[in-house]
C-alpha cells in the first residue's frame, strides 16, 4: 500500500500544517483585534490583503512569493545574507507561504468573534480593576476559547488542502517539500491509483471529521458563550 | 468632594455639561428624566466615555483634565450597571472570584455576601440559568468585592422583583456606610430613602444638587412636576396595635396611624402623600372616619391652573402638598403663615419594599 514516502509525505504536511497553525495562532489574535476594532480609513485595504489568499488562484500567489524568494529579491536576499539558503524548494519557504496562504483562515473566526464580542463585558472588565492585556487574557480570550479552537482547525485543515503553492514555491523534494498533495498527483500521474485512493481518502476523511467537529460542536459552544 | 467640570460635543453641538461638586459620604442620588443624560455622566465619572473634556477630581486625585487622563482600571471604581452583564462564560462565584484578582482587600469576602444577598446556592449556576434579580445580586457583590473607593450604581433596582429589592435597598444603605456610593434612580422613594444628596439632571445639565427634600420643594426646579403629586414624610416611634391591625406612629411629634397588614420589622418608614388625599380644614373636624390630622402651617400658595391651588404645608421640620379648589382657598381665606389642620385621607407605605 503506502511506501516510505509516502509516510514521509503524510508526517511532512503535518509538521508543516502545524507548525504554520501554531505561528498563525500567534500572529492572528492582534491582527484580527485590530480589524474588528479599529476604525483608520485604511482598515479596509489591510482587510483585502488578509483575505486575498480566498479569492487569489494559489498559483498567483506562489508566483510572486517565487519572485519574492530569489535571491535577487530585497527579501530573498536578506533571508541569504542571513541564513545562507535560499527559500525557494526549502522547507522554510513553505512554511512562510502556508501562513500567507493560510492566514485569513485564522484571521476570519477570529475577527467575526471580537466583533460579536459585546462591548461591555470589556467595560466590566475595566471596572474590575483589568488592564488591556489583562481583559484579554482573563475575559476575551476564555470568552471566545471555541473561536480560536475553529480558527486553529481551519487553518490546520486548509494547510494539508494546500497544491498550487505548493507546486509553484515548493517543487517535489521528498522529505523536504513533498507534500500530501504533492504525493497524490504524483501517484496519480504514475497511474498508482491504489495509493492514489488511500491518500485521497485519509484526506477526505480527516477533513470531514474536523469540519463536523468546528460546525457542529465548536460553533454551538461559542454562540451559547456570548449569546447567554 | 468629587468635583467636575465635564463637557461633550456632538458635530459641534454642546450635548453635556456637567458641572459641580458632591460630598463623598453615604449615597449621592441621580435623578432626571429618561435621555437628560445620567448614565452619561455617570460613564464620563468611570472614565468609560473619553469623550468627554473637562476637568474630573476625585478627592486629591485628579482624574480628568485638559492634559491627563487616569483610565477606568486606576480609578478603582465599582460599577454595577442597569443590565447585571455577568460574563456568560463563567459561573456564578467565577465572576466574584475574577472580581477578587485586583483588590487587595475587601468589605465582605464571597461568603459573607452570599449570605447577605441570599445567593449561596446559586454559585454554581452559570449566568442564563439564573434570573434578572439574581444575576443583579451577584452583580452588585461582584462590584463590591473589587474593594472600590467609589460605588457607581446604574438604577441597579429598576427591573427587579420584590424579594430582590427587599434584600438590596437596606444593603446598599448598610454598604454606603463604608463606601461612597453614586445611585441613578428613577424612583422617588428610592431617592427619600436611601440619598441625603441628590444630583439633579435635566437636559445634559447639572440643574442642582443638594439634599432632596429642599429640591423636590423648591419650585423654581424641573423635580416641581414631581412633586406636585405628592411628597415623602419619614413616620419613627412606630409601635403596632394588635387589635385593630394598626401602626402608630410619629410625624413630627403628631401622631399618624396606617393600616398594616402584619406587624413590621422597621422602627421608621416612610410614607407617601398624595396632594390630591389633603383635605384642609380650619378647625378640627368632628364625627367623621378621617384618622390622620396634622396641625400644620401654610408656607407656600401656588396657583397651578384655573381653579386649583398647591398648599406646601409644614409640620416643623417635614412638609407635605395639598391640593385645593381655588373656591376653598377663598372660601376659607387661608393666608400664608396660618395654622390649619391637614386631614389625610389615603397614604402609601414605602419603608418595607419602596
Amino acid at each position: 500500500m503506502l511506501d516510505a514516502l509516502d509516510y514521509s509525505a503524510i508526517f511532512l504536511t503535518f509538521k508543516l500544517a502545524g507548525l504554520t497553525t501554531l505561528i498563525l495562532l500567534i500572529l492572528s489574535p492582534p491582527l484580527a483585534w485590530w480589524l474588528a476594532r479599529s476604525k483608520r480609513f485604511y482598515r479596509p485595504f489591510v482587510e483585502a490583503l488578509v483575505a486575498l489568499p480566498l479569492v487569489l488562484p494559489p498559483t498567483v500567489l506562489g508566483f510572486y512569493l517565487l519572485l519574492s524568494f530569489s535571491p535577487d529579491s530585497l527579501f530573498g536576499g536578506l533571508w541569504m545574507s542571513l541564513t545562507g539558503g535560499t527559500l525557494a524548494f526549502s522547507f522554510s519557504g513553505l512554511l512562510i507561504a502556508s501562513i500567507i496562504y493560510s492566514l485569513p483562515f485564522v484571521v476570519q473566526p477570529l475577527q467575526s468573534a471580537f466583533v460579536n464580542l459585546d462591548k461591555d463585558y470589556l467595560e466590566v472588565a475595566s471596572t474590575l480593576g483589568f488592564n488591556s492585556t489583562e481583559t484579554f487574557y482573563r475575559v476575551v480570550f476564555p470568552m471566545v476559547l471555541p473561536s480560536f479552537i475553529i480558527a486553529g482547525a481551519l487553518g490546520f485543515a486548509h494547510t494539508i488542502g494546500e497544491f498550487g503553492v505548493v507546486l509553484m514555491i515548493g517543487g517535489n523534494i521528498p522529505g523536504e517539500t513533498q507534500v500530501i498533495s504533492i504525493a497524490l498527483f504524483d501517484h496519480v500521474e504514475t497511474l498508482q491509483y491504489e495509493q492514489a485512493h488511500v491518500l485521497s481518502f485519509t484526506l477526505l476523511a480527516f477533513s470531514m471529521t474536523l469540519l463536523m467537529f468546528i460546525y457542529g460542536v465548536l460553533q454551538k459552544r461559542q454562540k451559547r458563550l456570548t449569546n447567554a | 468632594m468629587l468635583e467636575f467640570d465635564l463637557i461633550k460635543y456632538q458635530s459641534q453641538q454642546l450635548l453635556f455639561h456637567f458641572q459641580g461638586a458632591i460630598k463623598l459620604e453615604g449615597i449621592c442620588t441621580v435623578f432626571g428624566d429618561s435621555g437628560a443624560g445620567k448614565t452619561s455622566l455617570i460613564r464620563a465619572f468611570a472614565g468609560l466615555d473619553n469623550s468627554f473634556s473637562g476637568l474630573l477630581n476625585f478627592k486629591q486625585c485628579q482624574w480628568q483634565s485638559k492634559t491627563s487622563f487616569i483610565k477606568t482600571e486606576k480609578r478603582r471604581i465599582g460599577m454595577v450597571f442597569q443590565e447585571p452583564r455577568l460574563f456568560p462564560h463563567l459561573d456564578a462565584l467565577g465572576n466574584l472570584q475574577l472580581a477578587c484578582k485586583k483588590a487587595s482587600k475587601s468589605l465582605y469576602t464571597i461568603n459573607e455576601l452570599a449570605e447577605l444577598l441570599d445567593f449561596s446556592s446559586l454559585l454554581g449556576k452559570k449566568s442564563h440559568q439564573l434570573s434578572g434579580g439574581q444575576k443583579q445580586r451577584i452583580a452588585i457583590a461582584r462590584a463590591i468585592l473589587t474593594d472600590p473607593q467609589l460605588l457607581i450604581m446604574d438604577e441597579p433596582l429598576s427591573s427587579l422583583d420584590q424579594h430582590s429589592r427587599k434584600l438590596l435597598l437596606p444593603f446598599i444603605k448598610n454598604v454606603s456606610k463604608s463606601i461612597p456610593i453614586i445611585y441613578i434612580t428613577h424612583s422617588m422613594p428610592e431617592v427619600f430613602y436611601l440619598s441625603q444628596q441628590m444630583i439633579l439632571i435635566e437636559q445634559g445639565r447639572v440643574e442642582a444638587i443638594g439634599e432632596p427634600q429642599t429640591l423636590f420643594l423648591n419650585p423654581k426646579l424641573s423635580l416641581a412636576k414631581h412633586a406636585h403629586s405628592g411628597l415623602l414624610l419619614n413616620v419613627d416611634s412606630l409601635t403596632w396595635d394588635k387589635d385593630y391591625s394598626l401602626l402608630h406612629g410619629l410625624v413630627d411629634n403628631q401622631e399618624v396611624l396606617l393600616t398594616v397588614d402584619t406587624q413590621p420589622s422597621e422602627t421608621s418608614l416612610q410614607i407617601k402623600v398624595e396632594s390630591k388625599d389633603v383635605i384642609i380644614a380650619a378647625q378640627r373636624l368632628s364625627g367623621s372616619s378621617l384618622q390622620n390630622c396634622l396641625q400644620v402651617s401654610i408656607e407656600q400658595i401656588e396657583p397651578l391652573s384655573a381653579g386649583s391651588v398647591l398648599l406646601t404645608l409644614s409640620t416643623g421640620k417635614q412638609k407635605l402638598l395639598a391640593k385645593i379648589t381655588l373656591k376653598s382657598l377663598t372660601e376659607l381665606d387661608l393666608q400664608l403663615k396660618q395654622t390649619v389642620f391637614a386631614y389625610i385621607k389615603a397614604v402609601s407605605i414605602l419603608g418595607e419594599c419602596l
